[in-house]
């Protein structure tokens, strides 16, 4: 059946400045804000568009992300024409297979996906990013510039402009040059990683850049630049919203942070641009007689009797009375015994804080305990830590 | 695994009166503990326990119950092969419209229903009753006694006034008595039990042709003329039945009891409920919520103390709510002050309105009211 847009999701990335917390699972499918995992925002977005048909490209430690997904029904995206479709790289009969050798290589291995549902336009994504965006108009942008390609583009500081990819525009935002990482950055605009193609041109440059063993196989680095080098029209979409890479620490924690705060621009409470997730059958949580609960987001099944400020509180976390947590984020299955202390840090999956631990410092760098590991009885992880089964001994 | 046995629900059972909570529902779907509706306990112990075919026998004002189950998906029951079957009532006959007055004349009118039931046992259950029950231990005890009907019942006495039954065990630990009223030593019949197929369809037979409606004081009770073997299954854990208002107040706020919610909600023997997609509550800088259950979508600006919210009740600035259960989307306007009162869904009250009923008589606003 033929889709007017499918959508493209890149899921492979490892995220490896999270190690901590994606020694297990890929970045897209780190939980993320309370009830989450990264990659139910751009899913979300993509059904709140009108789009419903999604091909996610895993590669690094799907097992978990594959779980996730499932049949796409907590997204409405359990259709019988389309829907969400796993795909991972795979081995044809006689021929040399790989992984994905690029972001440009993943969507040329799945041409065939995409030509089954003869799409106009393909939309490809990142999984590692916070944001909320209608790419509808992002389309009817693309459609009214006659447009080959699309690139979703931020207005950062000239500061923060040699960390991104940068678009270099015309007066009418159209582009005629893209850089990675400028010293001397000429404009503002830096790439979302968000764009938009009319599939007939993206098929042949992915086929032409594919053939070019100089290449390497990137969006931002080839194929844009091939596209605007044949003289195609490639323009700019100035996004003005919320948007965040959490590919750091630093800014996943901050993006975790940004949804307690009513002025960030991103609202998990927003009726009218849902973000779904599969949620867990659990109970609704307890606050006991002792919990002193304050400016948080705090999930189904917890048990807290402690103290609980500017924390983001995953599903079945306890904390105990007596217990600390500040601007700290606790991801699901996480306890937090009597006495101890967490501030500005990340705790993993059903990692455990034993009695009178300490984990990060107040306004320090954030400290994170990756999943299942447990801080000892007394024990301190520093500020910045990476807290792992391997590290204990060296910094306990 | 019951893959050998049936689950049929009866959803609308007489002697109750929740008055403003079950005028617009049926019992089963009276909401309770935060996010369930009252068919949730004895329907996840049921697909918990492996059984995949349900039928849910309705009666009267069952928009709600409908509405909650949907396809069943939530229970993993929207199957191509068996699932959950909804069974309203339908015409007898003749023109006046058919209430059901009990069990055993609800299944007189769904006798084709039953002869079409392919697995050879039936667990047959009112769904009112808050339990988490393991019901593979039930049906082990069926085979291993030979009854032709276990029935689970408690020592806890759940205190349904006029309509429950109550057994007293002879020495061999079947049935002796099956009493209207409760006597020393007694047992509350919790009205689950296990029957084979066979034995229902011929019971349900004899209750037609003598217009017998109550399995229970019409059937059971005449066990020794019918020749029946009835063998009590004493469950011990966590019961409650609510058929007053107090009653449902006072059993809500067991929940915040930890041994009530250990036995409950067990994460290898889960309550299911309608999954509603809702972020997790938010906590305002100057919130205070104390000894109180909290559900997904709450935003709490104001002071919380013994209570039970629902899915998204707003608790506004400087209100405070003590000794309250608020369903969902209640919006308590700023500065407002509750005590002992019961919102149904969506009840507005407005900004510094005080509020107060009594923990024995707790004040009930029914669904939609503004204040």
């Amino acid at each position: 059946m033929k889709k007017e847009c499918v959508a493209m999701l890149l899921a492979g990335g490892q995220g490896s400045r999270l190690y901590a917390l994606t020694r297990s699972v890929a970045k897209p499918a780190v939980p993320f804000g309370a009830k989450y995992r990264i990659i139910d925002f751009p899913l979300s977005n993509c059904v709140n568009s009108g789009i419903d048909t999604v091909g996610v490209l895993t590669q690094y430690r799907p097992m978990e992300l594959n779980a996730y997904l499932g049949n796409g029904q907590p997204w409405d995206l359990d259709k019988s024409e389309g829907g969400v479709h796993v795909l991972p790289p795979y081995l044809g009969a006689g021929e040399k297979g790989s992984w994905y050798k690029g972001t440009a290589n993943a969507i040329y291995q799945n041409i065939d996906f995409i030509d089954m549902y003869n799409p106009e336009y393909v939309l490809i994504l990142s999984g590692d990013h916070i944001y909320k965006m209608d790419y509808d108009k992002m389309l009817d942008f693309h459609k009214a510039q006659n447009a080959a390609a699309t690139i979703s583009v931020l207005e950062v500081t000239m500061e923060e402009a040699t960390r991104f990819g940068i678009m270099n525009v015309d007066e009418n935002d159209v582009i005629y040059e893209f850089e990675e990482k400028p010293k001397h950055p000429k404009s503002n605009l830096a790439s979302m990683g968000i764009y938009i193609f009319t599939w007939s041109k993206l098929r042949e440059a992915l086929i032409a850049d594919e053939n070019d063993p100089t290449s390497k196989n990137d969006f931002g680095g080839n194929i844009i630049p091939n596209l605007i080098g044949k003289g195609e029209t490639c323009v700019a979409y100035r996004f003005g919203g919320y948007w965040k890479d959490v590919g750091t620490i630093a800014s996943l924690w901050d993006a975790n942070m940004d949804l307690l705060d009513i002025n960030s621009g991103i609202q998990v409470f927003d009726k009218g641009w849902p973000i779904y997730a599969r949620t867990n059958v659990c109970p609704p949580h307890v606050d006991g007689p002792k919990a002193e609960i304050t400016h948080s987001l705090v999930a189904g099944g917890c048990e807290i009797d402690g103290v609980v400020d500017n924390s983001v509180i995953f599903e079945n976390v306890t904390v105990e009375e007596g217990a600390t947590v500040r601007y700290s984020v606790i991801m699901p299955g996480a306890v937090v015994k009597a006495g101890a202390k967490v501030e500005y840090a990340i705790l993993a999956e059903d990692t455990t804080v034993e009695a009178n631990a300490v984990v990060g410092e107040d306004k320090g760098a954030i400290a994170v305990v990756a999943g299942g590991v447990t801080v000892d009885e007394g024990a301190t992880v520093p500020a910045g830590a990476m807290y792992t089964e391997e590290s204990k001994g060296g910094v306990a | 695994m019951l893959n050998n046995v049936h689950g049929l629900l009866m959803t609308n059972q007489p002697g109750y009166n929740l008055k403003e909570l079950s005028s617009i529902r049926s019992i089963s779907s009276v909401p309770y503990g935060g996010r369930y509706r009252l068919v949730d306990f004895i329907l996840s112990n049921m697909v918990d326990d492996g059984i995949s075919d349900i039928g849910v026998v309705l009666q009267q004002s069952y928009q709600s119950l409908l509405d909650h189950l949907g396809s069943g998906k939530d229970w993993d029951l929207a199957r191509r092969h068996g699932g959950l079957r909804l069974l309203p009532p339908f015409s007898m006959g003749n023109d006046q419209q058919h209430n059901y007055q009990g069990m055993m004349d609800a299944l007189t009118g769904l006798r084709s229903y039953l002869d079409e039931i392919e697995q050879e046992y039936i667990i047959i259950a009112d769904a009112d009753i808050v339990l988490n029950i393991s019901l593979s231990k039930v049906f082990d005890q069926h085979l291993a006694t030979g009854a032709d009907v276990t029935a689970v019942c408690s020592k806890k006495y759940t205190d349904r006034p006029g309509y429950a039954t109550y057994y007293t065990l002879a020495e061999d630990g079947t049935a002796d008595e099956i009493l209207s009223k409760s006597v020393p030593n007694s047992y509350e019949a919790l009205n689950i039990y296990v029957i084979s197929k066979a034995k229902l369809i011929e019971l349900v037979g004899y209750s037609a042709a003598r217009g017998l409606y109550s399995f229970s004081h019409q059937v059971l009770a005449n066990k020794d003329k019918l020749g029946l073997k009835v063998v009590p299954y004493i469950f011990e854990g966590y019961v409650a039945r609510f058929p007053t208002v107090a009653d449902y107040f006072e059993k809500s706020m067991d929940l915040l009891k930890k041994d009530v919610r250990d036995d409950l909600f067990n994460p290898d023997h889960p309550i299911r409920s309608k999954d509603r997609s809702a972020p997790a509550a938010y906590y305002g800088p100057d919130s205070k919520v104390v000894g109180s259950m909290v559900s997904d979508g709450c935003v709490i600006e104001g002071t919380v103390e013994n209570s039970i919210l629902f899915r998204n009740v707003k608790v506004g600035k400087g209100a405070a709510v003590k000794n309250c259960i608020l369903m969902k989307d209640t919006d308590v306007g700023d500065s407002a002050s509750l005590n002992c009162v019961i919102c149904d869904k969506s009840v507005t009250i407005s900004p510094n309105r005080t509020l107060s009923g009594c923990e024995t008589y707790p004040i009930v606003y029914s669904k939609g009211t503004r204040i």
